[in-house]
């Protein structure tokens, strides 16, 4: 995957097709059931996009939220310490 | 697809190997500098259990890369991987700028375009209306991916899912360590 220069007019490409749309749809709730399309048959393009970048804002916010809450539970990152003895012995 | 939990397996592993590399380089760290490494060892991470595989993680570590502490990260993490992928990353990095630039050159040029045949033709239909609003939102995607500005749609489809599907792995492993670490550490089991 080296360098990808795409030759195509960025006008051409720049509207999402609606099969595209549709497997976009199909995939994302095989993944995530807790994207609610109302009536999957009609879910219009931009709600499934708009659905997608909250999801993935709301994603970014929690491990933002979790590298706080890590920070302060572990005083230190060093893996000599007794906290992070017991961290290594609950992941194992 | 890859087995859900064999991709969390690896992300702590190689997630661990991360923050021994930063403890290692500072001892005494500010909540601030600790929080800053657990976030970038996540995401460094996460790109590589995904290797040279797709366009987000490759832009994800070339991003990281700028600065030097993860540059040692990344070369650690990658470390039993192939070489071209780490020269194709740190040369990513930059080359970054550059590529920027002429989209930006080429983008005007096209919406110059477009504006003088709107100006001919102003029929403001409902379906312009949503055309609008995809292409508003899909810019907004684009944002949100990284490297996304550099894709074509297709691709930004397929690479959109597989980041949301790396970032749920990241989140559910740091989500289940916090909640772990803290009912250990708040009443402790003495068994060991």
């Amino acid at each position: 995957m080296s360098n990808r220069r795409s030759r195509q007019p960025s006008s051409g490409s720049s509207r999402i097709s609606d099969d595209k749309i549709i497997e976009l749809v199909s995939k994302l709730q095989q993944f995530l059931p807790e994207i609610q399309t109302r009536c999957s048959g009609k879910a219009s393009a931009s709600k499934v996009l708009q659905e997608t970048c909250n999801y993935i804002r709301s994603l970014n916010r929690e491990v933002n939220d979790l590298s706080d809450r890590l920070s302060q539970l572990l005083s230190t990152i060093d893996t000599d310490s007794p906290e992070a003895a017991i961290i290594r012995s609950l992941m194992m | 697809m890859r087995n859900p939990s064999s991709l969390k397996q690896e992300f702590l592993k190689k997630w661990i190997k991360g923050l021994q590399i930063c403890s290692a380089t500072k001892k005494k760290m500010s909540i601030m500098e600790r929080r800053k490494a657990i976030k970038v060892s996540a995401d460094i991470a996460m790109a590589s259990t995904r290797k040279s595989t797709t366009y987000w993680s490759h832009a994800l570590m070339a991003n990281a890369s700028k600065d030097d502490t993860n540059k040692i990260i990344i070369e650690n993490i990658l470390g039993n991987d192939d070489d071209n992928s780490k020269r194709i990353i740190f040369k990513k990095a930059s080359m970054g700028i550059s590529m920027s630039q002429k989209r930006i050159v080429r983008s005007k040029k096209i919406v110059r375009n477009s504006c003088k045949i709107s100006r001919r033709a102003r029929k403001i239909s409902p379906s312009t209306i949503a055309k609008k609003l995809v292409k508003k939102r899909t810019q907004v995607l684009k944002s949100l991916v990284p490297g996304g500005e550099y894709m074509d749609d297709a691709s930004l489809i397929k690479e959109t899912l597989d980041y949301i599907i790396s970032l749920r792995v990241q989140v559910d492993v740091m989500r289940h360590l916090a909640n772990n670490a803290s009912h250990e550490i708040n009443d402790p089991k003495t068994s060991s």
